[in-house]
């Protein structure tokens, strides 16, 4: 089930690491495809609670490209992108994502396979395979502000609960 | 997370030469000459590294002996292979939204199917 990537052949690879991530969605794969390769519903649910996705360009295709600026609550862009290099619905995705700073240098090279397979009625099991790699210490700031954004936006959460 | 220590851990683990003496230190604890050995490199070549790796607080080297042995500090490592965690959360949290989106959708549809006005 679980697909081994092609390892990275760019340079200057810090930390490279895969991560295999499975989970059931209770709605039928062809659904579940579509809100990974439609730019109006990818905006609605991709990264961190909270964040939210100002831009938001999908081009679904062998080829095409995708990218997206994260933006975390306290105002900070966080964009990645990349292109597909397999889409056959709604089996299989397979794309790079890569993280940018600021001036578009990537600090994350990553690829993903998705998986999206037929679980019970109307279910759909969705195996994700991620190779990441950290091209420099740059990586770890840009981590380490997401995560800042994460912590930040939780307790607003936790502030919203007891205001109640 | 101290995010200094942390450029610094990665700054530190960038090179290859240095990467290996981590290797080699985690199967125990070396002399400089003994480190220098595998590598075709002075010696103030590999104590420069040396000085970067202990900088990184990724080696401490020992006081009482003549020899200053070199010692793997494994905690830096662990607080770097963290970056590791945060991106599976990025994934768990994406799936947990694509959860409650879908609930959303499925809802609007059900709506939709229901009403005869819209067919």
């Amino acid at each position: 089930m679980t697909a081994t990537l092609p390892a990275s052949s760019a340079p200057n690879v810090v930390d490279e690491k895969e991560i295999v991530i499975t989970r059931v969605f209770d709605a039928p794969r062809e659904l579940v495809f579509q809100m990974w390769t439609e730019a109006e519903h990818l905006a609605q649910w991709w990264g961190p609670r909270v964040f939210t996705n100002p831009v938001c360009e999908c081009d679904a295709r062998v080829g095409g490209a995708w990218y997206i600026v994260m933006r975390s609550p306290d105002g900070k862009d966080y964009p990645c992108g990349g292109t597909y290099l397999e889409v056959t619905p709604p089996e299989r995705l397979l794309f790079k994502n890569d993280a940018v700073d600021a001036d578009g240098k990537v600090i994350i090279d990553g690829l993903t396979e998705v998986r999206f397979a037929e679980h019970g009625a109307g279910q759909t099991l969705l195996t994700l395979t991620t190779r990441a790699a950290a091209l420099n210490e740059q990586m770890a700031l840009a981590i380490a502000g997401m995560h800042a954004g994460w912590s930040q936006s939780l307790d607003k959460l936790a502030e919203m609960f007891t205001s109640h | 997370m101290n995010v200094d220590r942390l450029t610094a851990t990665f700054a530190a683990l960038a090179d290859p030469t240095r990467r290996a003496i981590l290797a080699r230190l985690a199967s125990g604890d070396a002399s400089v000459t003994e480190l220098a050995q595998p590598f075709e490199m002075s010696m103030p070549a590999i104590s420069k590294h040396l000085k970067v790796l202990e900088r990184a607080g990724l080696i401490v080297r020992g006081r009482q002996a003549q020899w200053r042995p070199c010692r793997l500090e494994a905690e830096p490592l662990e607080a770097a292979s963290d970056w590791l965690e945060q991106y599976s959360r990025f994934w768990t949290e994406s799936f947990d939204r694509l959860d409650d989106y879908l609930k959303a959708v499925k809802k609007k549809e059900t709506k939709h199917d229901r009403n005869p006005a819209r067919k």
